[in-house]
């Protein structure tokens, strides 16, 4: 049975249509027209217990809106979600035990207080049991390279820390699933591989289920299996991210540097799109072209030190999906 | 231990700590305001005195329980202008509010609990207040049931306090600012409270009006139960109406929470 589902998911915002200027504004005070904005439009979504997914989508797509509804302080405007059993919004409590989220914009620690603090808070919130909240805690201290920083005030913390912070404090007592939102948002290369690892490690040793939202294609690259794209609302994929790499990364990148630099190279089959005389890109479609061929190629036509191949990036097949939309037949 | 997780009062505890150990750390503000009640405590007394000297004793009270009716107000303003429901305007302005609701707690009785925690704090200034205000007056002291029942008012009082607050707060769930409305409420509640001017000097029919309206319930009736202008007799009735406004308003607050939860578009995402 799925932990996490979704039918026909829709929310809709209803605000007061704004007219510009000062004499709209006056206006505005009086009318009562409305804007409808769909943020959710049909959204059909089915998550097994311990899967790690990622959730995708552009700025405004209602990526934070679904989990908004997931964690029950957003009420539907239509359709049904039920989490761990759970129909968040008329159990928001008792969801809550079930849910941990992070927000990568905004913290859940208490500012004032030190870090360790916020953790006792937490502690008597769900009622830990002690001694199971003191094992946790030490083994996320561990793990999350906190020590140094346990008895700082939240405010001084670094971003970094805070995040660290935050991952340990959705995670104390042990949800179910957990949330994250844009985890690793303005952290340096070392803090996010930090983070990665935490997020994979309490996947596979708790089996809990995390639905990673983030605009970072590389977090879902290296975590995910699974990935469901929107945009404006609408589911457009839902699978596995090997297929769609597949399906969509036809195009491969030839890298070639030579032994003396070369003023325009070019390559039979592969299209020339960057160089600075020592190293030159080709592009080469992997069905029309092998690389074993092109590099002999090359090899035979200029001196060359070295030759690598690039993998399409999840990030440019996925702009490509939002641009021309996704096709279940796309090969080219 | 059985887990009672519904009835489990520890958190709101803890809150309540958190609070009260936020609010020690900023210490000069503390200090200030024992030193500001000291002086309008002495402004008062002086201010009293002149105008009974030109008109003895209306509605037979006297100066002396004048001057302590005017004492106590001033004490119990330390505990009750704290403004224990600040934190619902800073977490929905912030947007934390959505973190708080992430939560397996009532976000009423957390505000609560803070607010609580925050007043318990400057409850324990009155006791320096109350000795420095000694120097300066004399107050009166009642009969121990007197002074019993003023506090089980005083207890009242408190929690319609919080209450209003707590509803004229959560107008914020819509409009996202309060602050028109928190200085009109403000003026009012000065004026008509009974913590300036008791009431009994409100002369006629407006004085019965202002005597029955919900500010009165905060200041007034533990004062004038205390001073005994409202005597044994009358302490069943005076408590009873406390009451009244304080169901009003725990069922304008459940109301306004319940319409507010169903409503929450929380700002900045």
């Amino acid at each position: 049975m799925p932990i996490v589902r979704t039918r026909e998911l829709r929310k809709v915002f209803r605000s007061v249509k704004r007219a510009p200027g000062a004499l709209g504004a006056l206006k505005t005070l009086f009318s009562r027209e409305y804007e409808d904005k769909v943020a959710v439009s049909g959204i059909e979504m089915s998550i097994e217990a311990g899967e790690l997914v990622g959730y995708i989508g552009p700025n405004g797509a209602g990526k934070s809106t679904t989990i908004k509804m997931l964690t029950g302080i957003l009420v539907p405007t239509s359709g049904r979600i039920e989490v761990a059993g759970l129909v968040p919004y008329e159990r928001r409590r008792e969801n809550a035990r079930n849910i941990g989220v992070v927000f990568g914009q905004r913290s859940q620690l208490y500012w004032d207080l030190p870090l360790v603090e916020s953790f006792e808070l937490l502690r008597a919130i769900y009622g830990i049991p002690r001694d199971r909240y003191k094992a946790d805690l030490a083994a996320f201290v561990e793990l999350l390279q906190m020590d140094e920083f346990l008895n700082t005030p939240v405010r001084q913390l670094s971003l970094g820390q805070r995040m660290r912070g935050d991952f340990a404090a959705a995670m104390l007592h042990d949800p179910r699933i957990i949330y994250l939102d844009e985890p690793t948002i303005g952290l340096d290369v070392v803090a996010k591989e930090a983070i990665r690892l935490f997020i994979a490690k309490i996947n596979e040793e708790r089996g809990t289920t995390v639905i990673l939202t983030t605009h970072d294609l590389a977090d879902v690259e290296r975590l995910c299996r699974r990935i469901v794209l929107i945009d404006k609302g609408t589911l457009i994929y839902d699978g596995d991210i090997e297929r769609i790499k597949t399906q969509y990364g036809t195009f491969r990148t030839l890298v070639v540097t030579f032994a003396r630099p070369i003023e325009r190279p070019s390559l039979e089959g592969a299209h020339l799109t960057e160089t600075d005389g020592k190293t030159a890109r080709f592009r080469f479609d992997r069905h029309r072209e092998r690389a074993d061929v092109l590099i002999g190629r090359v090899a035979a036509q200029y001196e060359i030190t070295d030759v690598s191949i690039e993998e399409p990036e999840l990030e440019s097949i996925i702009r490509r999906i939002y641009v021309e939309g996704y096709d279940t037949g796309a090969t080219a | 231990m059985i887990a009672l997780p519904r009835y489990n009062l520890e958190p709101y505890v803890e809150f309540a700590k958190k609070a009260f150990a936020r609010e020690a750390t900023y210490r000069m503000e503390v200090f200030t305001e024992v030193g500001s009640l000291v002086l309008r405590i002495y402004l008062l007394r002086a201010v009293w005195t002149a105008l009974y000297a030109q008109n003895a004793a209306p509605m037979n009270l006297p100066l002396h329980s004048m001057i302590t009716y005017a004492t106590i107000a001033l004490l119990m303003s330390l505990i009750l202008e704290v403004d224990g429901t600040r934190l619902i305007r800073e977490r929905l302005r912030d947007g934390s509010i959505a973190t708080d609701l992430m939560k397996p707690i009532s976000v009423p009785f957390y505000f609560f609990s803070d607010g609580f925690g925050n007043t318990a704090l400057h409850a324990a200034l009155v006791i320096p207040s109350l000795l420095f205000a000694l120097l300066l007056v004399h107050i009166d002291v009642p009969s121990p049931a007197t002074l019993a029942v003023f506090f089980l008012s005083f207890a009242i009082g408190y929690f319609v306090n919080f209450l209003v607050n707590f509803t004229m707060n959560a107008v914020a769930f819509w409009t996202l600012e309060t602050f028109a409305l928190q200085i009109i409420v403000r003026w009012i509640s000065d004026l008509l409270s009974g913590q300036i001017i008791p009431l009994v000097f409100v002369p006629g029919n407006i004085g019965r009006i202002v005597l029955a309206l919900p500010f009165a319930a905060i200041y007034s009736t533990p004062l004038l139960i205390y001073v005994g202008v409202i005597p044994p007799g009358g302490w069943l009735a005076a408590l009873g109406f406390q009451v009244l406004w304080l169901v009003v308003f725990a069922a304008a607050a459940a109301a306004i929470w319940r319409a507010a939860s169903r409503h929450i578009v929380i700002q900045g995402g």
